[in-house]
């Protein structure tokens, strides 16, 4: 098991996987499998962090806020359409719901249905989502699920352009998007206050994540009060993400991450992640044939919240079909509208599993 | 039993989970939507030049010399251009 903590390590520092978070995780699984120490057994150092910041579901929450004042909703207000995109690419997270149900039916493997939900949100490619799911659904999963999400955010450049060259045709792919409009602050402003109003009414599961969310994006676009956006934007936020990999780390024991069963979760999240894809793709050739003003294709995978790799990535693929047409604000839009999807998408999984 | 009945909840909470992600985004375009035009409409009325008026320069340094030709008509230009920008803007927001 340290052996796997040093690889993880490895893969940060030398390859740039995710190092932001592949280094704590990594140190973390290393310390905890010190034999003896107990760093990670009641009393123990990482053990505390874990129960203070992850058990609690402080850790996640606190980097949605950050997350929140760092997301320019700006692209997706000019084009509303594009939360459709987000939408769909949200289909990966249930498919694989329903997949590791099956599994499971078969005996292949043995999930419950709580297992199977936090599983399935690894589609959604958003790491704090799957972490507080996983926290509320399935705590003795958590260690995988957190590393397969972490991994596959780090995967999207390697993942998603074979899955959107296969969907689309040439012509396709050279579509350019009309002009984005300019949006007044008044409406930045207001955004994040509207979302939360249609949370709080529709889907209170959802609040914690997203009033999180909506509360660092206000603290951004209002700017009355810089000090605590540029905090929450930079030092709350790498705070945070040290305690929350060591903890993370603290969950690769050998006895509990060596088996089987992580595998399986490995497995289904790539699926996962490979369906949102597919789907956010789909989905923006289906708002072509129904006509409006013409999207391409290829910001159809931004849809999984990857943010922002999953738009650099639609704008890499569209500049090697077209080198004069720039996707990447476009490609916000769905972008930050998958954020907002799976977090929807993870309120309805808490609400329907444990509620 | 017990393996049909967790089949079953997969699948409802499947078909549940993703009408219910469709509700809500359709909601929040909708809203947003509207919330755009409300604002947009309320904004173009704030800060609005009169209609047809050329709003003056405000940056033109005046300046004398064998020059001045040139400088008259670049002020009908800025002049021109800035009406130009605050249509553009005006109507844009």
């Amino acid at each position: 098991m340290i052996l796997i903590g040093m690889l993880l390590l490895y893969l940060a520092i030398k390859k740039n996987f995710e190092p932001l978070l592949l280094v704590p995780i990594g140190f973390g699984g290393v310390l905890a499998n010190i034999p003896g120490a107990g760093l990670a057994e009641a009393g123990g150092i990482l053990h505390l962090f874990y129960t203070v910041g992850i058990e609690s579901g402080a850790f996640p929450l606190i980097i949605f806020m950050g997350v929140g004042a760092m997301t320019d909703f700006g692209p997706l207000l000019s084009n509303p359409k594009t939360l459709f995109l987000g939408a769909a690419a949200q289909f990966g997270i249930f498919a694989t719901l329903m997949g590791a149900v099956l599994l499971s039916t078969f005996g292949i493997f043995d999930f419950s249905l709580a297992d199977a939900a936090a599983i399935g949100i690894i589609g959604g490619a958003d790491g704090p989502t799957s972490i507080y799911v996983a926290s509320k659904l399935a705590p003795d999963l958590l260690g995988a699920i957190a590393v397969a999400s972490y991994s596959y955010m780090a995967l999207v450049p390697l993942i998603q352009p074979p899955i959107m060259r296969a969907l689309t045709n040439e012509s396709e792919r050279k579509i350019k998007m009309t002009q984005l409009r300019h949006v007044s602050q008044r409406e930045k402003v207001i955004f994040p206050l509207l979302l939360l109003i249609l949370v709080a009414f529709l889907l209170p599961d959802a609040a914690p994540l997203l009033g999180m969310f909506c509360f660092g994006n206000l603290m951004k676009e209002c700017a009355v009060v810089d000090r605590l956006s540029n905090t929450t934007q930079n030092a709350l936020i790498n705070t945070v993400t040290i305690f929350l990999g060591l903890a993370v780390g603290s969950k690769l024991s050998a006895d509990k991450f060596l088996d089987f069963t992580t595998l399986g979760i490995l497995l289904l999240g790539m699926v996962a992640f490979g369906i949102g894809t597919a789907c956010g793709v789909i989905m923006a050739k289906l708002m072509n044939k129904l006509g409006g003003s013409q999207i391409n294709p290829l910001i159809g995978s931004a849809g999984v919240s990857a943010v922002p790799m999953a738009a650099r990535v639609s704008n890499k693929l569209g500049l090697e079909s077209d080198p004069h047409n720039f996707l990447l604000m476009h490609a916000m839009g769905p972008n930050v509208a998958g954020v907002i999807g799976s977090a929807v998408a993870a309120g309805i999984m808490i609400n329907y599993v444990a509620g | 039993m017990e393996s049909s009945s967790l089949m079953n909840d997969g699948l409802t909470l499947m078909l549940f989970g993703m009408g219910f992600v469709f509700l809500f985004l359709t909601l929040l375009v909708g809203a947003t939507t509207l919330m755009s035009r409300i604002i947009t409409k309320y904004e173009k009325n704030v800060g609005v030049l009169p209609e047809d008026g050329v709003p003056s320069p405000t940056a033109v340094i005046p300046r004398h010399g064998p020059l001045a030709n040139p400088h008259i008509e670049d002020k009908t230009l800025i002049s021109v251009i800035s009406a130009a920008v605050h249509k553009y803007r005006s109507r844009h927001k």
